[in-house]
């Protein structure tokens, strides 16, 4: 692909438009459709906790007040500047604390505090999704991310689940099982057998060539913004999806067992073939309002397990180097427990980060014995006390979005900026990522 | 200052009464006794000030959520009424009462500040904290509006004239033509292509002939199935999890519930076939049970009867295979033409529940199960489930959206201090204002549901051991409690209300958007610092005019759906599709923004599209069997519940696969027929060549015609400047392969199965008119609506 084709489709991506961009773009669609050059990181995971985690039981641990059945406050572990929660004897399967901790803590971010500002499910994912609460419009990090760094990669934003609005700046793709990509990383060929294609080649570059003519000559003539939209993702998606076709080496011959695991073999898959930037991975029920301990002790195992094997997965496959991962959920769960020994939701929780120029080893915020955040001075990222919580502000999803943003270098991009996340200068997080 | 568009908006949203003189703008509306007269010198303004800023940028989104009847405020001094759920006769009179309501709070001041902004603002005691913040647009809005009613009467200030030379909203918008509307409305409605005698009709008759047309098409089986999908789209219903004979039918109360497992097949001899029989039957029987809602969707529709019957039928649907599971077969078996078909249904009424223990009886006055149409199926219970501490929460949440149109957690409030606010109260949701705010409305629908009281697969019907939550707001709707004796019906009782309710009528007008362009009617702009607030702001306005017209007629004509479908498919909205020239202007860009069908057409839809072309189907887009449908966007009903409306490179490459296997399957298929039952290539052999005369090129350019008008529904000429694209498609592959000079004489061997008879290719001809056809069927005209 030629340096302009590549040029153009970037910009064009720049308006939310694929390629459909007003005039000038003939001779860049009259050229040869060559499939893009992989795309080559940084890759974006988002891991969610779907349903709510309980943060006692992970990366803040309390021990205190009867928060903790399962533990005292003289249990909790250390690992560096990370205290977690002992699961090594009460988890039912999956990686412990204990192991994950061994294993990543050095290279581990953790926030706590985190004010989700609401108690329900939808709302929260959106808010944790997009840094948005109020508004149906805004992409998730993911998508977004996926949009300004990756708009011509076939499969740019994977998602496996949660919240996953894309703000029309980018398709959503679902892959639901390693076999689907096979299927369709030889669109061209009979069965996917490169060896029998439908068309002789000759063939094959008119119709593409007959395509971009039509393509460039109705861009130039007037149309809805819906349509013109539409014409030009049709376009792009088609002419992208070429590309899919190296990803068929990295599909891996045995499909794992773990929900996680299987997503990640999908989103790894994509990764390493440079057609994907970001993926959700998701899984659910840890929406505990009944037997809190013995969900979170199945689910939290496995939901680390998961993490782990990716990370592993993208080691072996060298680009773990390349691999930003964020770890949340949309709620926390209640400092007590209810009648029937559950957790309801709690607006109050915490989230993880791992990747390249993240520094790890560190925890940033609190909550205090009664489980509510603790203010935090945005400039210093210390926890205020009672006699300084005027200079502390409570840290809400837009405040780690605006952080993810500039960490990923989009927070100047038009489409960043189309999605405004107005927090006030002296609220920036200083140095979030060390 | 008012804006054009201000201007615009004023007076399509209220029309008559911009005939009013400015200073008795709202002089009919009857003043109740605590709607204090206002000064004459404010009306005019004011009014207009109100009605297009005050009312929908503050009151409507910030105050209306308690400051109502049945809201957190409705104790306070200052109540508003809702216009959305007021009829047409009685809208204008809401707003008015609402705007002297706030006139009379804006005159009273404390401490020489209006009290309304101290309150807005929260310097003074007010349940909803602070509501405005004062930098906030929402403030100035609300600030602007009590200067106005306060100042003295300024010539400056003069009632606003209506904008005379503001464009109407679809002005420079091209409409489909009708025949092309015509083919649109066929495929979307009965999965087939227009016949030649409403195709003549439209010639003759134009939009007028349309009506007629579509009350037809509206008569076809393949409606229902369109119908069922969409409203599956919306309900969700197939989705629910689990066994249909063990998750719908309780262990307690339908002992036969498994009568497929006792079946013999005393026909089939050897016991091979009789497993393979047994499994089959009880996915039929399986399948019927999931289907029941969307088959009372579809009676409703078919036999014309009012749709508030989603909502208020007395009774369900059951297939011979339900009934038996029902234990109620014996006893309707007469009723259906056919006892063996598991997919025939007839409406029946379930007797009451009967349990293996008396304390698991249902309660009933009439004897029967009390069916409030789509409410009560245990289809619906079971897809949205409870638990001990969702108490019915999330159906309450999912009536409202499904039968009133209103999502409560769409743009759930932002509490200041969530944590705080549950630690503090020992029922946040009963006490706190920033939960009860909400819950004040959904617990009592909640409560509704008390006596649907089974979790997991125990069915859904069963009353709570210990009686329902004490510390929850008690069950009713919207103010009105539920009287105790109504308890047994209590689905009934909230039907009944809901049927009644204005906002029903909206809710079914907007699903039926929704069916017919795969996305959601758009919602009022939030934003007030957003520069292109007003335009977005118009484009809702008038979209909700139209949703509105509709509904007043849907409600006016026995809540016929049919008309719902005609009157969109009839609207702007459907048949807009392309602008006469070229809109530069940012604001008109966003009024237009969501103007336009313009979709994508889902996998079930490219299947039929193609089987409405081609005669049959790909097969590959299908639900399940491993098929290629979740990848192309489709639903699964549980977990992918929403559709993709954008095509991934995933779903690009399956466009390709798609484009090629159609054209692989069909074109010298096509050609082995003999020429009048081609669909393709009725006037035209292979061995006609581009560029060996004028009258083969003019074949060939006829052919590629009727390619576009068959495959794309356009209607080009022969001399276009598409056709004459597609023409140099076919012609270059012919040149190419001529210059290559060495090629097989005969298609590819994937191509030419099937035919009826041989389709030699030594010109490459044939295998070129594929290529034409891989390339129509990769273009938008095809894979979008």
């Amino acid at each position: 692909m030629n340096k302009s084709r590549r040029d153009f489709l970037k910009y064009c991506s720049l308006a939310g438009l694929g390629f459909a961009c007003p005039g000038g773009m003939t001779s860049v669609l009259h050229a040869d459709v060559k499939e893009t050059p992989p795309y080559d990181g940084p890759f974006y995971l988002v891991f969610n906790a779907s349903g709510g985690w309980d943060t006692t039981y992970l990366m803040d641990p309390k021990g205190i007040n009867e928060m903790n059945r399962l533990y005292k406050e003289g249990d909790i572990l250390t690992k560096g500047a990370h205290k977690f929660a002992p699961t090594e004897k009460t988890k039912s399967g999956g990686m412990s604390n204990e192991e994950f901790y061994n294993e990543f803590g050095d290279e581990l971010l953790t926030f706590n505090g985190l004010d989700y500002s609401v108690n329900n499910h939808s709302p929260g994912a959106r808010y944790m999704a997009t840094g948005k609460l109020d508004s149906l419009a805004y992409p998730t990090f993911a998508a977004l991310v996926a949009a300004c760094n990756g708009p011509t990669c076939p499969l740019s934003f994977l998602t496996f689940g949660n919240y996953s609005a894309t703000g029309n700046v980018v398709a959503m793709s679902r892959v639901p099982y390693l076999p689907s990509l096979q299927k369709i990383a030889n669109a061209d060929s009979i069965e996917g057998n490169l060896r029998s294609p439908y068309h002789d080649d000759f063939a094959l570059s008119r119709i593409e060539q007959a395509l971009g003519e039509q393509h460039a000559a109705r861009a130039v003539q007037p149309h809805l913004p819906r349509e013109e939209r539409a014409m030009s993702m049709l376009y792009a998606a088609q002419v992208n999806s070429k590309a899919l076709q190296r990803v068929t080496p990295f599909i891996p011959s045995t499909n794992p067992k773990g929900r996680l695991a299987q997503q990640a073999e999908i989103a790894l898959a994509s990764f390493k073939a440079g057609v994907c930037v970001s993926a959700n991975l998701s899984i659910g029920q840890f929406d505990s309002h009944a037997n809190n301990d013995t969900d979170q002790m199945k689910l939290i195992p496995e939901f680390l397990e998961g993490i782990a094997y990716v990370l592993r997965r993208a080691e072996a496959q060298k680009i773990r180097e390349k691999l930003v991962v964020i770890v949340q959920s949309e709620m926390g769960r209640t400092p007590t427990y209810n009648k029937g020994n559950g957790k309801d939701h709690w607006s109050i929780g915490s989230a993880m980060f791992l990747g390249p120029r993240i520094k790890g080893n560190r925890v940033i915020g609190a909550t205090d014995d009664k489980q509510f955040g603790v203010p935090l001075d945005p400039k210093s990222l210390a926890c205020c006390k009672d006699s300084d919580k005027e200079k502390g502000i409570k840290i809400r999803p837009e405040h780690i979005h605006t952080a993810l943003r500039e960490h990923a270098g989009i927070a100047e991009h038009p489409l960043s900026k189309k999605f405004p996340l107005v927090i006030p200068e002296k609220e920036r997080l200083k140095g979030f990522w060390g | 200052m008012r804006t054009a568009t201000h201007q615009f908006i004023l007076r399509a949203a209220f029309p008559l009464l911009l005939l009013a003189p400015a200073g008795g703008l709202f002089g009919a509306a009857p003043d109740d006794a605590k709607t204090a007269p206002m000064p004459m010198q404010h009306r005019g303004p004011a009014d207009a000030f109100f009605l297009d800023e005050l009312w929908p940028k503050v009151a409507a989104q910030d105050c209306l959520k308690c400051h109502k009847p049945g809201g957190e405020a409705e104790d306070s001094e200052f109540i508003l009424r809702d216009p959305k759920r007021e009829k047409d006769d009685t809208r204008d009179a809401a707003l008015a009462e609402n705007r002297a309501a706030f006139v009379r709070m804006a005159a009273i001041k404390k401490d020489g500040e209006s009290r309304l902004l101290l309150k807005a603002s929260g310097k003074i005691k007010h349940g909803g904290k602070v509501a405005l913040e004062p930098a906030s647009a929402g403030y100035r809005v609300l600030a602007e509006f009590v200067r106005r009613v306060n100042a003295p009467a300024d010539p400056k200030l003069a009632p606003a004239v209506v904008e005379k030379n503001a464009p109407p909203f679809f002005d420079g918008i091209l409409m489909l033509d009708d025949r092309r509307l015509l083919r649109r409305a066929t495929l979307s409605l009965a999965a087939r292509l227009p016949t030649d005698a409403e195709l003549s009709a439209v010639a003759a008759k134009g939009l007028k002939a349309m009506p007629a047309i579509l009350e037809a098409v509206m008569k076809e089986d393949a409606f229902y199935n369109r119908l069922r999908e969409g409203f599956n789209d919306i309900f969700l219903t197939l989705g629910a999890d689990g066994n249909a004979d063990q998750t719908f039918l309780s262990y307690d109360h339908f002992p036969q519930r498994h009568w497929y497992q006792k079946w013999e097949f005393k026909e089939i001899p050897d016991e091979g076939s009789r497993k393979k029989a047994g499994y089959k039957m009880a996915d039929e029987y399986r399948k019927a049970l999931h289907l029941e809602p969307l088959k009372l969707i579809e009676h409703i529709v078919r036999e014309g009867k009012p749709f508030t019957e989603i909502i208020t039928a007395d009774y369900m649907m059951v297939s011979p295979y339900g009934a038996r599971g029902y234990g109620i077969f014996d006893e309707v078996k007469a009723k259906f033409k056919n006892p063996d078909d598991p997919f025939e249904y007839i409406p029946v009424r379930l007797p009451a529940l009967k349990g293996r223990a008396k304390q698991q009886d249902q309660e009933s006055k009439t004897g029967f199960y009390p069916h409030a149409g789509i409410l009560s199926t245990f289809q619906w219970l079971c897809r949205y489930p409870t638990t001990e501490t969702n108490r019915n929460r999330l159906r309450a949440r999912m009536y409202y959206q499904h039968f009133l149109g209103v999502d409560v957690l769409e743009l759930a409030a932002r509490v200041s201090d969530a944590a705080a606010v549950t630690a503090k109260y020992k029922v946040p949701t009963m006490e706190a204002s920033e939960c009860v705010v909400c819950h004040k409305t959904l617990d009592p629908i909640a409560g509704m549901f008390q006596d649907y009281w089974k979790f997991a697969d125990a069915g859904v019907y069963g009353k709570r051991k210990d009686g329902w939550f004490t510390d929850m707001f008690g069950a009713g709707f919207e103010g009105e409690d539920m009287p105790a004796e109504e308890r047994w019906r209590a689905l009934q009782w909230l039907g009944e209300r809901t049927a009644k309710d204005p906002r029903f009528a909206v809710a079914m007008v907007e699903h039926g958007y929704y069916i017919l362009t795969g996305r959601k009617v758009l919602l009022p702009p939030k934003d007030l610092d957003d520069p292109l607030y007003s335009a977005k702001r118009r484009a809702y306005h008038e979209q909700r005019t139209r949703t509105e017209a509709i509904a007043k007629r849907f409600a006016e004509t026995g809540f016929n759906f049919k008309n719902v479908i005609q009157d969109w498919v009839m609207s702007d909205f459907y048949r807009a599709d392309g602008l006469a020239s070229a809109e530069a202007n940012p604001a008109r860009k966003a009024e237009l923004d969501d103007i336009g069908v313009v979709r994508m057409l889902a996998p079930e839809q490219v299947e039929r599209k193609v089987t409405a072309i081609f005669g049959t189907g790909w097969g590959r887009l299908k639900h399940g069997d491993g098929g290629l449908d979740m990848l192309y966007g489709g639903i699964d009903s549980k977990e992918v519940t929403e559709r993709a409306t954008d095509p991934s490179g995933a779903m690009g490459a399956i466009q390709r696969i798609l484009a090629n296997d159609i054209a692989c399957r069909n074109t010298a298929l096509d050609f082995s027929r003999a020429p009048g039952e081609r669909k393709l290539f009725p006037k035209i052999e292979p061995d006609v060549l581009p560029g060996a005369s004028a009258e083969a090129d003019a074949n060939i350019r006829e052919t590629i015609a009727h390619l576009h008008q068959q495959v794309l529904g356009r209607n080009d000429s022969p001399a276009s400047p598409e056709v004459d694209r597609t023409f140099r498609l076919f012609a270059g592959i012919v040149s190419d392969a001529a210059e290559r000079g060495k090629f097989s004489p005969d298609e590819n061997y994937s191509c030419r199965q099937g035919l009826e008879h041989p389709v030699p290719d030594p010109k490459y001809t044939v295998r070129a008119w594929r290529a034409v056809l891989t390339y129509l069927l990769r273009n938008h005209e095809f894979l979008y609506e």
